[in-house]
């Protein structure tokens, strides 16, 4: 069975230095899988060549089986929620889900169509009609996430996608995430730093300088470090 | 197909979108060109004689002269503008909606300078109109005409345009641009008198001149207003286009593979 993403032996440089050595791991259909790392640890240049923004140099990447070379269809059921705010704040919640929805193909009406239902969930269906520059981070993220379900994926990955914001904001926007996991068996690639997002039953791969340094369950990865804590294991990882 | 028209739409949506939500930029374009009309125009007739040049078949007034560059002062602002917005886009991110999209990303890198190229279009036309009621009248089939001419005109500086965000690292580099590519453009350019009167003071300005893309497209403009077709610009014009989203697409193309080895 084809993984909602396999990466294999991908190398990638930046003039000579590596910042990218050798990485491999892979994401189950249905499946939640968190990348963590520090800063500069190469988590965004993973993230930019598995959405295209970056060329392969060398090893490769699938996308439900799909090569990224073969974007047409390796990103057409991929949902991104970049770091950076990438809404445009001078536009409308639906203006902007709208320009969305066109850039993968939909008419307004089918780009509203596809998320009618997560529109409620996320508690949007009232600020449809707000400029993006009125809402709070948080509201802006959900929007981001909603935006991102547009061409109901079947993997969505996500940059740091709580950073900045407080922590109520926070754990609602990941319980949405691990409940889409469940209702709509999406897999969720999540890349942050921070251990409180993270379960014990979670799959997770850490990063250290461009090098995968642990991949496996999380709670296995504690007890095989004989630490009481991920907190722990990564500072002792990472040291 | 029908992704892909729904795709052209969505950009051109948001463009226009963009476009009626800052008035203020539509005024400055306006009043741009329009200062350089009643002001400058005003002024520099009396230092500049015009001879009868093609397209032209009798003596005209500088005012006259002066529209057609100054349609190609508001196309090519706009596009710098454009340039402008996306290199904004791509320091904050949201360029990366648009870079990494399923559609070909020459496509959706077309779309957008055919976006704009609609609003320097608008644009144009309303200055045209303005000019109309101040005195400067072309033939009427010529506005017609004018309006393809001046939207595929338009792409070329767009795509200039793009080619120049792809390139400059940090927004602030943008004032560099201005200085070294959109006065030059301009100023060496057959806009604001013709490339004869250039000639007469220096043969090395006249050759730049003659060959920097901007005269063509001015030079084309203002043929086509005046219902004269020449071949030779319009072939110009055709390699100028390819030529230019040639580059565009290669600015944008994600950054490839330079070397395997492995450390």
């Amino acid at each position: 069975m084809s993984k909602a993403l396999k990466l294999e032996n991908l190398y990638y440089k930046y003039d000579k230095e590596f910042v990218l050595k050798n990485v491999s791991f892979d994401i189950d259909k249905a499946s939640f899988f968190v990348l963590l790392g520090l800063n500069g640890a190469g988590k965004s240049t993973l993230f930019a060549l598995v959405t295209r923004l970056l060329s392969l140099q060398d090893g490769n990447v699938k996308v439900n089986g799909f090569e990224i070379k073969d974007y047409k269809n390796a990103l057409k059921n991929m949902g991104i929620v970049f770091q950076e705010p990438t809404l445009d704040l001078d536009l409308t919640v639906k203006q902007n889900l709208y320009f969305y929805g066109s850039l993968q193909g939909l008419s307004f009406k089918e780009t509203l169509k596809s998320i009618d239902i997560e529109i409620d969930k996320i508690g949007l269906r009232e600020k449809l009609d707000t400029t993006v520059r009125d809402l709070n981070g948080g509201h802006r993220r959900r929007v981001e996430i909603l935006r991102a379900l547009i061409n109901e994926p079947k993997i969505l990955l996500l940059d740091e996608a709580t950073v900045g914001l407080d922590v109520k904001s926070r754990f609602e926007i990941i319980d949405y995430i691990r409940d889409i996991v469940v209702q709509r068996g999406i897999a969720v690639l999540w890349i942050t730093h921070l251990f409180d997002e993270v379960n014990l039953d979670d799959k997770a791969a850490i990063i250290k300088n461009g090098e995968i340094i642990e991949n496996g369950i999380i709670s296995e990865i504690i007890a095989k470090h004989d630490k009481e804590s991920l907190s722990d294991v990564f500072k002792y990882l990472t040291k | 197909m029908k992704s892909l028209y729904y795709c052209a739409l969505g950009i051109i949506y948001k463009e226009l979108l963009r476009f009626a939500k800052q008035k203020s930029r539509f005024f400055s374009a306006l009043v741009r060109p329009l200062l350089w009309l009643v002001i400058f125009s005003v002024g520099f007739k009396a230092a500049l004689g015009l001879a009868i040049i093609p397209p032209y078949e009798t003596y005209i007034t500088y005012e006259v002269y002066i529209v057609p560059g100054l349609i190609g002062m508001i196309m090519l602002f706009n596009g710098m503008q454009s340039s402008l917005t996306m290199l904004f886009d791509r320091e904050m991110g949201s360029m990366k909606i648009l870079l990494s999209s399923h559609i070909n990303r020459n496509y959706l890198l077309f779309c957008k300078m055919f976006a704009t190229a609609i609003v320097s279009t608008i644009q144009s036309i309303t200055f045209l109109v303005v000019a109309y009621f101040y005195g400067v009248e072309m033939e009427p089939l010529g506005y017609i005409l004018a309006i393809p001419v001046i939207l595929v005109t338009s792409i070329i500086l767009n795509a200039i345009a793009l080619f120049i965000s792809s390139i400059i690292k940090q927004l602030e580099n943008f004032a560099t641009v201005m200085n070294f590519v959109i006065f030059p453009m301009f100023f060496l350019s057959s806009a604001l008198y013709p490339l004869w009167k250039i000639k007469d003071s220096s043969i090395f300005l006249y050759t730049v001149s003659s060959y920097n893309p901007f005269t063509h497209i001015i030079e084309f403009i203002r043929f086509t207003l005046y219902l004269k077709f020449e071949i030779e610009s319009f072939f110009i014009i055709i390699l100028l286009l390819i030529i230019s989203l040639s580059f565009a697409f290669l600015g944008y193309k994600s950054k490839t593979t330079v070397s395997k080895k492995k450390s």
